[in-house]
């Protein structure tokens, strides 16, 4: 019996990106555990990835490409041979590029797999080649990234291992235990050093519980709390002045700015007593090293952007980021040498492109967006779109159009492929191989393939090999192996890979960028900020260019921005839909809804697999405090309807106080099937893009719940 | 959802456990660990540093050994929490060769 030990990184979209060993006996995986040896993850993985060989070897696994047979969406399908598939696939193509254009085909993905060649890019250059319609990916802090750029510029901010120096941390809507479990040894570290954990979250979730300070907030109203936060710093002389002098720019607008940003003011929006708000600045200014990890849900909201903008001005306010474990924490995948143009192409792209928003889909395939030419050929991998997307009815009705082609490649048939012509096998991360960043750590991991593809699942990268090559493409560029994507696809010139071989990365599994060492990082002691200025830009110069979205997520295409002027200084935008700000909607729906990460699904991954489902409920619960269940006469365990004017989901209470009252919270990733009646939770969820960067507003939206 | 310390631990309590755990959800008594199901996070850190094979997760748990989640849950109340690695118990070693480790 032959028995290796393999070394991998964990695929998923999550900071943590786990350094995985699986167990391989004769070929086949029989265990995967965490790698004791990696100073980040430390021997652990999580409740998502801790039984993955389960996910490799379900019996619901799709293996080969498969026909539809029956009507779209009743999952009916017939295996083909490969050769067919393409050859539909290249027909179906061609023919919609003849009679529409090549704006006809809309590819849709983001990263149901992360590794750098398999994962957001590596359908880019296909797609910017044929000019098909561009996937505007705004899923996950691209409003942030918006706001972080315009204010601090890509940095990657604060090392996550520093946490262990600061004196004064704030967790400010990221539930670290359940989405980043492997920062908390860091955080628990400066805890027992005396360092205080303050939560901002409107869930008492599992980390608030273990908070110094949990504060809750009305969702949607964290700029307040920042401005607030700015207003007394700047009025009780909090103010590190040396460092304002040197490494900003624009104090004294934003001084004028927040002036009218009271505590008072602040309260009346977050709910938060204003005490609260005074003790949580002074705190926060005079506890030195003090840093901010802001998680992705602080963007979903009317004005998630200029909530990162006030954030960000924080640090430089105060001077924190001259020490180590002071500063912002966002994503530290900015420090990876990652060469996007290699992975994206965008010099293949014709000049003019369309561009297409991925909340969206819906509206764009029921032809409400009145596009010309309209979408005849749909192309999803990595992404399920159909249990996570807003305005799910509408999807639905797009989805079904009998003139529309569909293709998905999935390791499972999901609420999306049900509705596909072909299904595609696609590998599992044992199945490939692939490097990977990482946007939680400073470790470059690269993952070996553990076992031979099953069945005849492909990677994504051989998947558009084929593809490429059915649509008679001969630029070799589109032929390399993995091993030659991998090479490419890093500046291995940079500093930060100094010393680093892929050789290296290979044996260990992963390695940490040359950048100093976690107890003496401090980017920006001495300003040395990435924006235009060199400094934190409370007044910011590109936001003059207006709203715009990280190309990285535009398939590196920069045309068509949005380009809605955008104010250069951090302000307070309400929510849509709040009691306060829509008092006539909420009449009729008066709770806000938000709908987090579950603890055991990674977005939609595993919210079909048995152990994931057994952990989080078979079926999806809505959290309710006991005030609004008791108007209501509903009890814990009774089945509930949640609706607004979008429509509506059933599902069954839960009673808790730790949500405050005037919120429900439905954790988001379940699939339709596990709802009763079979809709998710972003049935209700509305098509309003936040202020920057085209974030979605998950967190801002009214509704009603009754007994079902 | 919880991991479970089961019978194993029994007489060996080598306590490789705590070394892992990165919520200090061990509770331990004279004879063994226990887990807080109310803190557990589920991340399994736990289960390959045990050099017995004591702990599973619940849904993986035989029938003959559900109880063992009972017994958690309860004695996790009842005992301190257990921040750092203890010496073994007399007779661990024998005890784990004898159960094949």
């Amino acid at each position: 019996m032959a028995r290796t030990t393999v070394i991998g990184a964990c695929p998923h979209d999550c900071p943590d990106t786990c350094s995985i060993l699986t167990t391989v006996e004769d070929g086949k995986a029989i265990a995967v555990r965490g790698n004791p040896d990696h100073p980040f993850t430390r021997g652990r993985l999580c409740v998502k990835v801790n039984n993955y060989e389960e996910r490799v070897y379900s019996d619901k696994r799709v293996l080969y490409p498969l026909r539809r047979v029956g009507p779209k969406g009743t999952r009916q399908f017939q295996r083909i041979s490969w050769e067919e598939a393409l050859a539909t696939i290249a027909s179906r193509w061609t023919s919609a590029i003849a009679e529409h254009g090549a704006q006809a085909i809309l590819p849709y993905s983001y990263l149901g797999t992360q590794g750098i060649i398999n994962g957001l890019n590596v359908g880019d250059p296909l797609f910017n080649k044929l000019g098909a319609t561009v996937l505007e990916r705004t899923f996950c802090d691209s409003g942030s990234c918006t706001a972080y750029m315009m204010t601090i510029g890509h940095t990657p901010g604060v090392d996550p291992e520093s946490f262990v120096h600061s004196k004064y941390i704030i967790l400010w809507a990221c539930n670290t235990l359940s989405t980043n479990s492997h920062h908390w040894p860091f955080i628990e570290q400066a805890k027992k050093a005396g360092a205080k954990l303050v939560v901002i979250d409107p869930v008492r979730t599992r980390t608030a519980r273990l908070a110094d300070w949990h504060i809750p907030i009305r969702p949607g109203t964290d700029a307040a709390l920042a401005l607030a936060m700015i207003h007394v710093i700047i009025k009780e002389n909090l103010v590190d002045r040396d460092y304002v002098d040197k490494y900003t720019v624009g104090y004294d607008e934003l001084a004028e700015r927040a002036s009218s940003y009271t505590p008072e003011f602040a309260s009346q929006e977050t709910g938060i007593p204003a005490s609260d708000i005074v003790k949580l600045a002074r705190e926060y200014a005079t506890t030195p090293p003090a840093v901010v990890r802001i998680g992705v849900a602080v963007e979903r909201h009317a004005g998630g952007g200029q909530t990162v903008r006030a954030i960000a001005c924080l640090p430089g306010l105060i001077g924190a980021w001259k020490h180590v474990g002071g500063g912002l924490l966002q994503l530290p995948i900015w420090a990876f040498p990652v060469r996007w143009d290699v992975l994206m192409r965008p010099d293949l792209q014709p000049e003019k492109m369309r561009v297409l928003n991925s909340w969206r889909l819906g509206a764009a395939l029921t032809g409400e967006l009145g596009f010309d030419p309209p979408i005849k050929a749909l192309f999803v991998y990595n992404a399920n779109p159909m249990a996570m997307v807003t305005e799910q009815g509408k999807l639905e009705r797009g989805l079904e159009r009998e003139d529309l082609f569909t293709v998905v490649s999935e390791h499972f048939l999901t609420d999306t492929a049900k509705y596909a012509d072909i299904v595609l096998p696609a590998t599992t991360q044992l199945e490939q191989k692939d490097i990977m960043f990482s946007w939680g750590h400073l470790y470059l991991s690269y993952n070996n393939q553990a076992i031979a593809p099953l069945g005849e699942a492909v990677s994504n990268t051989e998947l558009f090999r084929r593809l490429a090559r059915a649509m008679g493409i001969t630029d070799p560029s589109f032929f390399r192996s993995d091993d030659e994507i991998i090479e490419a696809s890093l500046d291995w010139s940079s500093p930060v890979l100094a010393g680093i071989t892929l050789d290296d990365v290979k044996a260990k599994g992963y390695a940490r960028l040359n950048m100093p060492a976690p107890a003496d990082w401090a980017p920006h002691r001495e300003g040395n900020f990435p924006t235009a200025s060199g400094k934190c830009e409370f007044s910011s110069t590109i936001a003059g260019g207006g709203n715009f979205v990280v190309p990285l997520f535009r398939q590196g295409y920069n045309g068509d921005q949005d380009a809605t002027p955008v104010d250069p200084l951090p302000h307070y935008i309400p929510p849509n839909e709040n009691p306060r700000t829509a008092p006539i909607l909420a009449a009729r729906y008066p709770l806000s809804l938000i709908s987090p990460k579950s603890h055991a699904f990674l977005n939609s991954n595993y919210g079909n697999l048995p152990a994931q489902t057994a952990q989080a409920g078979e079926e999806q619960a809505v959290l309710l405090n006991p005030d609004d269940a008791a108007q209501r006469g509903i009890v814990a365990g009774a089945p509930i309807r949640v609706f607004n004017d979008r429509g509506a989901f059933e599902a069954f209470a839960t009673v808790s106080p730790d949500i405050m009252p005037g919120v429900v919270v439905a954790p988001s990733g379940y699939w339709q099937r596990s709802n009763r009646k079979g809709a998710t939770v972003h049935v209700l969820t509305p098509p309003a893009f936040a202020d920057l960067g085209r974030a979605p507003t998950f967190s801002d939206i009214l509704v009603q719940v009754s007994g079902a | 959802m919880t991991y479970v310390v089961t019978d194993n631990c029994r007489g060996c309590r080598y306590t490789e456990c705590v070394t892992v755990c990165p919520v200090e959800c061990f509770h331990v008594d004279d004879a063994m660990t226990y887990i807080d199901p109310e803190n557990c996070i589920d991340c399994g850190g736990c289960a390959p540093a045990c050099p017995v094979g004591a702990i599973e997760p619940d849904y993986r748990l035989a029938a003959d050994k559900k109880y063992w989640i009972d017994v958690n849950r309860k004695r996790a109340t009842e005992t301190p929490v257990i921040s750092a690695r203890l010496p073994a118990l007399p007779g661990a070693d024998e005890r784990r060769r004898a159960l094949g480790r």
